[in-house]
């Protein structure tokens, strides 16, 4: 029988295994026994060490480095496509580059202070974030049909921008967990910073979810799975949301294994979104067709970053109780 | 004749190997571009008159091969292709044909005593503005309605054919085949890289440099 | 045995070819030629594909003929206008009239699907006061049909093609939400909204039937630009990948390359079958009924070939009316040349819409018209730069090298139904040895009104986005509709509501030839619409008994 609803051949396979896959793995995280990262005194006055500080600001490097890898190869595809008609459009490519260039090197450096060029590149990547929402927000209502479905689906995303603004406010914030003295809970703005990174990685991971709809939503969410990332990582931000405002200084292991699921969803995106391209026409033999049209595949770990931070932000909590 | 070429450097046929050609199109193009250069279905008489029409139909540059219009009007004629539909004024498109020739060929000789073809581009030019315009000879066009002729068959079929040839496209900066590859960039002023850049005074050189890589 | 699709039939010896995979085959049910089965379907169409489908899903034995071949895109469909003509319905049809129709590539299709294999995909609902033009508009004739039945239609066909719209349409009554999004729109079609906003109209990306994203074995729309020549990816959504399918799945026969040249009637005058040509010979399918499907001009020569003593003036044709009342659309254009590089042949061609003249009566003639951005390829503009502007020589090929620069307007006008535009036949006869249609058609005052502020409007819209070397193809049109039209009375129709003939119980026409009047949008809904409804209230009729077979 011929069926028109849903393809046929290896594209089915594809999807099935791919499916399944993510299946097991989003079941084994959340089920997952294995040691709790961190372990704590049921007393809850854990003592706060300069090593833990310094692992939850590697953490956070890591976070900000995949969110700038998404960035970096999302944009450059975008923007090539869009001919890099001004030369703005190289800004996120650059910054892009430079902090997940940084955020390396933080992720493997041990010592406590923070770096001046980290630093400087965290905050430069920050403020490209913002002008670039504002440089796509302008191009949105420039169009024919100014702020349209048309515009908002095939116009420059107003969302994406922010995602390398989220990587340079990480990165920021983990040069302020760095530099935090022994003994001291970290502090950010004169707020503690596991709460901070906590609320930030959740209202990201609600804008990316935004974007992925918007996204899926022009898709016609013609594929089952694409209900997934509107639907798993809006929880997760109320997790997290939840987690940055609850007591701190308690164990949260089902928010801890809701994270991983999380992050695992963005990378197992990108492979969802490869197999998109690859049932496209003409499949990967088209890809310089298919790559720009198809789904984009780096954008989904953007979810994965997030997801980072928010388990960095779990540990911060964990480590350092602040009431 | 001298004109500018817009697209310099540009020949869509260098795209027969990418994806922008699936087979069915490569098999269609070989025989589109393997047309049988003699007559079949026309006599000589005939066919002369015809490739003096098409030379003034469309007038092709010289410093290319021309595209063979009369070789595919006579190989319509030959598999009496058919539009679909016909005006029912005129007789059917073969009969139509060869009475349209006949007709230029004895106005020719009537007005100016000699063939079709031996006439200079200015007479052959007034002959088909006569007939384009309805002012033929009657006598010589047997009932047959001149202007309409001239605009269902000699520029209907003749331009058709010109432009179902990938000579014609590089000329127009068309894409030419497209699938299973299609385009990307669908705004205004966006170009994909298997897209032909057009020349603007000056850059001709640059332009044509870009053209060649286009695959 | 050749595998050319135009020379030797596919459908047959238990399979079909499956659309979707180069070589490929589903399996067919097959019914014998001596009993007859519950429907004949003449044409796989827009009116054929669905009913075919629809009926078998009812548990029907169908067989759906056609003339034409059975494609599998993928392999058989070229990049390339002038050999994509296969797809067209070539067959000599005679034209006259003062304005004598234009025929084949803008209206005529000769495939398994019919002429949505080549059609612009444009899949537009009409006004709801269409269906009472005559009691609410003041023009043409009344529908038997009640819009509000024909929304729900529009809904499931909507649904069926994966039309791919904007997110709210701007223009009627609510309709739910189209199942794909719209499309990005090309640089022609921002032309069309820009000139839209700066006129103080309102635009939107037409409703087409070619998927933004993948649907089953369809891969979304590579905006080839080949739409009207056949899509050769199958994201255009037509009758041979939708209902003729699933029509296969659910017990249907197709039967290509078979041309039916004459109904049966037997002496209690019902139709009981038909003689088709298939594969060098004359054969009878016998069948309980019989539904004509094969669009304005084949359908009535259809009926008026199989005239018999008993019915002299040919099949369901005691009011008169068959080949009556032809109708096309005016598709008159005003192109221009922009400054910037627009490639109008990128993507399908007419991705955005204005119909507000469809809903805007301060006008002073009736009917309404929409006007579509465009992206003819080279053949088809070249006619137009010869046929309408009438260039030719240096001057032709000089304005052809602006190509990438064109933009147009291009209208879908309703012209007034007129009894003497018609479809008779003619003293000719076809390779079968059959007569041919003789098409007679004329345009009116009012279409001339119209066509003249359309054009003015149209233009008005290219001066104001800037578009230099302007002008108007003045004489062309498209779709057709009527010959066959639905009434509420024998005299003055052909069918009811219900697509059934007045004369013969148990003959059925299901096309656009029973369109009462045409509308100012394309047709194609609107024909699968009604042909959906048709199969619910056959369904029904046989249901309670009003069927008896």
């Amino acid at each position: 029988m011929v069926n028109t609803r849903t393809p046929t051949g290896a594209p089915r396979n594809a999807l099935a295994l791919l499916g399944s896959l993510t299946g097991a793995a989003l079941v084994g995280a959340l089920y997952s026994r294995s040691q709790p990262t961190v372990a704590h005194s049921p007393t809850k006055t854990p003592v706060p060490d300069f090593a833990k500080a310094n692992l939850a600001a590697r953490r956070l490097n890591r976070a900000a480095g995949t969110l700038a890898l998404s960035v970096l190869f999302d944009s450059a595809l975008e923007h090539y496509r869009g001919q890099f008609r001004n030369r703005a459009m190289y800004t996120p490519l650059v910054t892009a580059a430079m902090a997940l260039g940084v955020s390396a090197h933080g992720t493997m450096d041990q010592r406590q202070m923070p770096h001046v060029v980290r630093d400087t590149v965290y905050v430069l990547t920050a403020i490209a974030g913002l002008a670039g929402t504002g440089f796509h927000l302008f191009n949105v209502r420039r169009k024919a049909g100014g702020v349209s479905w048309q515009n908002l689906f095939y116009g420059a995303p107003v969302g994406a921008p922010m995602a390398i603004g989220l990587s340079g406010l990480l990165g920021y914030l983990s040069e302020r967990v760095r530099e935090t003295p022994s003994g001291q809970t970290p502090m950010v703005w004169g707020l503690p910073a596991g709460r901070v990174v906590g609320i930030a990685s959740g209202l990201g991971m609600a804008g990316t979810t935004g974007e992925a709809g918007l996204l899926h939503f022009r898709g016609g969410f013609h594929d089952p799975f694409m209900y997934l990332p509107v639907t798993m990582p809006p929880v997760t931000a109320l997790v997290l949301g939840r987690t940055a405002l609850g007591p701190a200084g308690t164990e949260r292991r089902a928010t801890r294994w809701w994270l991983r699921a999380t992050a695992i969803l963005g990378l197992s995106g990108s492979a969802f979104h490869a197999i998109g391209v690859g049932r496209d026409m003409g499949g990967w033999r088209n890809w310089e067709q298919n790559i720009l049209n198809g789904p984009p595949i780096p954008a989904p770990p953007a979810f994965t970053g997030l997801a980072l931070a928010g388990l960095a932000a779990l540990s911060l909590l964990e480590n350092h109780p602040d009431d | 004749m001298t004109e500018r070429n817009r697209y310099p450097g540009y020949d869509v046929m260098a795209k027969r190997h990418s994806l922008s050609w699936n087979d069915a199109t490569r098999k269609v193009m070989d025989a589109r571009l393997g047309v049988p250069r003699e007559p079949r279905f026309l006599r000589q008489m005939e066919w002369d008159t015809l490739v003096a029409i098409c030379e003034r139909i469309i007038p092709q540059p010289q410093n290319r091969p021309p595209i063979p219009l009369a070789a595919y009007i006579d190989q319509k004629l030959q598999n009496d292709a058919r539009n679909g539909f016909r005006n029912a004024a005129l007789p059917p498109q073969r009969e139509a044909w060869k009475k349209g020739l006949a007709a230029f060929e004895a106005e020719a000789c009537l007005r100016y005593e000699h063939s079709f073809h031996n006439l200079k581009e200015r007479q052959q030019d007034e002959l088909l503005h006569r007939a384009e315009t309805g002012q033929s000879d009657a006598s010589v066009w047997s009932g047959m309605d001149a202007s309409l002729f001239f605009s269902e068959h000699v520029m209907s079929d003749i331009i058709a054919a010109y432009y179902a040839h990938p000579t014609s496209w590089n000329e127009i900066g068309f894409g030419g085949p497209a699938g299973p590859r299609g385009y990307v960039r669908m705004q205004n002023g966006r170009r994909d890289p298997w897209e032909p850049v057009e020349a603007g005074p000056g850059d001709e050189t640059r332009v044509r440099r870009e053209n060649q890589r286009v695959r | 045995m050749s595998d050319d699709p135009l020379i030797t039939p596919r459908a047959a010896r238990g399979r079909a070819p499956d659309v979707f995979h180069p070589g490929a085959w589903v399996p067919m049910k097959e019914y014998p030629q001596r009993e007859p089965v519950d429907f004949v379907v003449i044409g796989t169409g827009a009116g054929g594909g669905p009913l075919i489908a629809r009926l078998a899903e009812y548990g029907y034995s169908v067989i759906g003929f056609d003339a034409g071949p059975y494609f599998r895109p993928l392999e058989d469909f070229a990049s390339d206008e002038a050999s994509q003509s296969q797809l067209f319905w070539t067959d000599e049809r005679l034209v006259d009239g003062a304005n004598p129709l234009k025929m084949g590539a803008n209206n005529s299709g000769r495939a398994v699907g019919g002429s949505t294999v080549h059609y612009a995909m444009v899949s537009l609902r009409f006004r709801p006061e269409w269906f009472r033009s005559r009691t609410l508009l003041g023009y043409g004739t009344d529908w038997p049909l009640d819009w509000r039945e024909m929304w729900r239609y529009y809904a499931q066909a909507e649904h069926d093609l994966s039309i791919a719209g904007p997110v709210s349409y701007p223009w009627g009554p609510k309709r739910p939400r189209y199942p794909y999004r719209a499309h990005e729109i090309n640089g022609a079609a921002e032309v069309l909204a820009r000139g839209a906003e700066a006129m103080g109209y309102k635009w939107a990306e037409t409703p087409l039937a070619t998927v933004s994203a993948p649907r089953g074995d369809s891969p979304s729309c590579v905006y080839r630009g080949f739409c009207r020549v056949g899509c050769s990816t199958n994201a255009k959504q037509s009758q041979l990948v939708t209902y003729i399918p699933r029509a296969l799945a659910a017990g249907a026969e197709i039967r290509d390359l078979a041309m039916v040249g004459r109904i049966e009637v037997d002496a209690a005058g019902r139709a009981c079958g038909v003689h088709y040509h298939r594969n060098g010979a004359w054969h009878f399918q016998a069948a309980r009924n019989v539904i004509v499907a094969g669009y304005a001009i084949e359908t009535p020569r259809l009926l008026l070939n199989s005239a018999t003593d008993r019915f002299r003036d040919g099949l369901a044709n005691s009011s008169g009316l068959v080949g009556r009342y032809l109708m096309t659309q005016s598709n008159q254009a005003v192109y221009g040349v922009m400054d910037e590089m627009v490639r109008w042949n990128k993507g399908p061609p007419s991705l955005t819409i204005t119909e507000h003249w469809n809903y805007d009566d301060r006008k002073d003639f009736h009917g309404g018209y929409c006007w579509m951005a465009q992206g003819p390829l080279p053949v088809e503009w070249s006619a137009a730069m010869s046929g309408s502007r009438k260039l030719w020589g240096a001057p032709l090929r000089e304005k052809m090298a602006d190509y990438n620069h064109q933009v147009g307007l291009k209208m879908v006008g309703e012209m007034l139904p007129h009894p003497d535009n018609r479809v008779s036949l003619a003293n000719e006869k076809d390779r079968y040895g059959l007569p041919v249609a003789r098409v007679t058609y004329s345009w009116h005052d009012n279409d001339k009104a119209m066509i003249q502020h359309a054009l003015g409007e149209m233009q008005r819209s290219l001066e104001l986005v800037g578009a230099k070397d302007i002008w108007r193809q003045e004489n062309d049109t498209n779709h057709l509709a009527g010959t066959a039209r639905m009434g509420n009375d024998r005299k003055s129709s052909v069918v009811n509501a219900d697509c059934r003939s007045w004369d013969i119980p148990n003959l059925w026409i299901c096309d656009g030839s029973v369109f009462p009047t045409t509308g100012g949008v394309n047709p194609s809904l609107t024909i699968t619409a009604i042909a959906l409804r048709t199969a619910d209230r056959i369904q029904m009729l046989q249901q309670t008994g009003q069927l008896n077979f």
